[in-house]
């Protein structure tokens, strides 16, 4: 049983080994990825190119200016003079906020009759314009309380109020990266291994070449292991490489357990290798494969929590997320390598993973079986 | 020459239409996309579950707990006794915030106005936490007005209160289903028709029956263009059935001239076309058209800005972004569906794509003729 084994898998290596293109891109992928999303995948909106537009040309108003500018959401590059050029501008996308200050807004400061100043947020990316609709009210109010402290002779910081210490957890820096890695090792898993063994398995069947393999005493047990090995080692070195690169290139910190978190990478593979096969029963072209691989991989993606947080979304889906392994895969991987917390915490997430792994390895093993025969 | 091109376009519609499986997922894949895409692409949260561990039961200490409660952003699930307890909640992900008022909080405030708290927050999801972080701050501001207002006897928010007035524009409610249709529409047009074209031309090198079509008098743009066409329809067919489902179901307003988005989306065609023919001249086989496009197209969707703003990139990616046709289209598809830009606006991103599309076409095409 070992020896044709062997075989099978040491046919599937030439086979991926002879074609030297795909196996750089096989390598390269998972680097590619995650320095795309280290880098790319930010959402930390500051330095917003802002413009003003200011009627009023009192200290006043320049004091206000003084502190949209002094954080550091706005950067105030430019100055108009009317409300057309400020639309422009915006228009363009050169600009993605404005603040009106009218005339009389310093005469209003000074009786204090509740001075008024407009700001236009370019709504199109509702990320980044929740962030500035936020930010452009914090930044006034601030402003307020200081004029108000000054008003009774009292500095900022002597005012009396509730001082709020934050303090972040897991990730203190808030940095996208340390929650990317995570998230990426499981879509690396589920991508990599679903989509190869699909492909590998169709591509036998597309020319032809399985029914050589199943007039040999090669069992379909054997076939199946021997055509998953190589691409499971694969997606293991993908693994390895975004650990690697992860936590010496861009100090993500490693809490937990790596072992644990490889033990717990296999047991998902079950679900993703069984998808695999799954649909290599399913497909007839790779064409087909890849299509079938990418209808599952995009729900896996969109509904895990990996790009969106799970708690913003609708009702619906976010019960139908319970039924995506890769939701539980990353929820473990987060849980080891920023919190650092043990199986005993990832219990639930372990037992789901195993579940859904038995269950989609058994249904593919036995439409497998009953497909070769 | 028409008569042969149309020849070449038959067969490929042939072709088509003998997978329909294939055809099917064609044409459910961006709806599958707009689905997901305009449900769950929002950063958006409110209601986070919050833990809080009261160490000072007093009425001040109440009524700040109160104040975070009122406040949308949190939902107060748990009261603990203990830190531990509180760690242990966030640990598990139970809850994603925790207060911590100290022994002599309300004590301290009544006496030296002045008293402090802890905040926790579980930074794992970083969008989620820096809503939280400011949102923390927010609130406890807010209480420090009042109180600013009470001791001194003074309206701070009548007198002084600086009243800024938000104008949200083009996207008023700030959906992000508004944000991501007119985003997928341009990805359909860059990435369906990209990755359909390759694999079209690969499979016919596969199996070996583009030698075939080179023995008929054939020329090589006929052919070229005879097996692009029935992609071209499908992406436009796509284009539409987005911006249809897009407008019907999502509410999303259209803005600007549907007919120039059309007409610059087949100019956005014509670069697809010319990057799916680059690749199908280097790859062999489907498997190769199939992981060259992929690693082409990952770039495309991270750098462009279709999900991430590219000005929140660090600057040498910023540069890359700018050899990214998506990078221009996304402008255009989102400038004239949300601000119903015209071509006086947009005449600098059409410029662009008219310049990728000449140059990847002369590309692809002297390429393709030397292979043939």
């Amino acid at each position: 049983m070992t020896g044709r084994l062997f075989f099978v898998i040491y046919k599937e290596f030439i086979h991926i080994v002879r074609d030297p293109r795909t196996l750089a891109v096989m390598f390269l992928m998972p680097i590619m990825q995650l320095i795309l999303l280290g880098y790319a995948m930010t959402t930390d909106v500051d330095h917003l190119p802002t413009v003003v537009l200011d009627q009023d040309l009192t200290s006043q108003s320049r004091a206000l200016i003084e502190a949209y500018q002094a954080s550091s959401y706005f950067d105030i590059i430019r100055h108009v003079s009317t409300e057309e050029e400020l639309r422009r501008v915006i228009d363009k996308g050169a600009f993605r906020a404005g603040l009106i200050i009218p005339t009389g807004y310093g005469q209003n400061l000074e009786n204090r009759q509740n001075p008024q100043v407009s700001f236009v947020i370019d709504g199109s990316d509702p990320t980044v314009a929740r962030t500035a609709f936020a930010a452009s009210q914090t930044i006034a109010q601030a402003h307020s309380l200081e004029l108000a402290g000054q008003r009774i002779g009292l500095s900022l910081e002597t005012l009396p109020g509730v001082a709020v210490h934050t303090r972040v957890w897991y990730n203190p820096e808030m940095k996208s990266v340390n929650f990317m890695i995570p998230g990426l090792l499981g879509l690396i898993l589920q991508f990599m291994t679903t989509l190869f063994t699909a492909m590998a398995i169709v591509r036998e069947r597309e020319h032809g070449t399985i029914e050589q393999l199943m007039v040999t005493p090669i069992t379909p047990l054997e076939l199946i292991l021997g055509k998953i090995v190589p691409y499971v080692a694969i997606a293991f070195f993908g693994l390895a490489e975004v650990l690697i690169i992860g936590v010496l290139w861009f100090g993500v910190p490693i809490h937990g357990s790596v072992t644990l978190l490889l033990a717990i990478s296999t047991l998902f593979l079950l679900t993703t290798l069984g998808l695999g096969i799954l649909i290599s029963t399913v497909a007839r072209t790779q064409q087909e494969a890849m299509y079938l691989s990418f209808f599952t991989l995009l729900p896996s993606i969109f509904l895990s929590g990996f790009l969106f947080p799970l708690e913003a979304m609708p009702r619906a889906l976010q019960v139908i997320s319970y039924v995506i392994p890769l939701r539980y895969m990353l929820s473990a991987a987060t849980g080891i390598i920023l919190k650092g917390v043990g199986l005993r915490v990832l219990a639930g997430e372990v037992f789901a993973i195993a579940v859904f792994g038995i269950v989609i390895f058994t249904l593919a093993a036995r439409r497998f079986r009953k497909h070769l025969e | 020459m028409l008569r042969r091109t149309l020849a070449i376009t038959r067969k490929e519609i042939i072709h088509i239409l003998r997978d329909p499986r294939s055809l099917s997922i064609m044409f459910m894949m961006p709806v599958i996309q707009l689905i997901l895409l305009g449900y769950t692409a929002t950063t958006d949260v409110e209601h986070l579950s919050t833990a809080v561990l009261d160490q000072d039961q007093s009425v001040q200490s109440r009524e700040l707990v109160d104040a975070y409660r009122a406040s949308n952003y949190f939902d107060i699930l748990f009261y603990v006794a203990t830190e531990e307890e509180l760690g242990r909640l966030i640990d598990g992900s139970e809850a994603k915030a925790g207060i911590l008022i100290p022994a002599g909080y309300g004590r301290r405030l009544t006496a030296d106005h002045e008293a402090s708290i802890a905040f926790i927050i579980d930074g794992s999801l970083p969008s989620v936490a820096t809503t939280a972080f400011s949102a923390a701050q927010t609130v406890a501001q807010a209480q420090s007005t009042a109180l600013i207002e009470r001791l001194y006897n003074i309206d701070v928010e009548a007198e002084l209160g600086i009243a800024v007035r938000p104008r949200v524009w083009y996207n008023p409610d700030m959906k992000s289903a508004n944000f991501m249709i007119p985003g997928l529409i341009a990805m359909i047009l860059q990435v369906q028709s990209t990755l359909l074209t390759a694999l079209s031309i690969a499979r016919e090198k596969e199996e070996g029956t583009i030698e075939q079509l080179i023995v008929t008098p054939l020329r090589s743009m006929e052919l070229i263009v005879g097996k692009v066409m029935p992609f071209v329809a499908v992406s436009l067919f796509n284009l539409l059935e987005v911006l249809f489902i897009g407008v019907v179901w999502f509410g999303v307003p259209v803005h600007g001239s549907v007919l120039l988005l059309l007409a610059l989306g087949v100019l956005a065609l014509l670069v697809s076309l010319g990057i799916g023919l680059l690749g199908s001249t280097v790859a062999h086989t489907q498997q190769e058209a199939i992981f060259l496009m992929f690693f082409l197209m990952l770039p495309f969707i991270f750098l462009s800005g279709f999900f991430f703003p590219v000005e929140a990139m660090p600057r040498v990616l910023q540069w890359i972004s700018y050899l990214i046709p998506l990078r221009y289209l996304l402008v255009i598809t989102r400038g004239i569906i949300l601000k119903g830009a015209g071509i006086t606006i947009l005449w600098e991103q059409a410029l662009a794509l008219v310049l990728f599309a000449g140059a990847m076409l002369l590309l692809a095409a002297s390429r393709f003729r030397k292979q043939l």
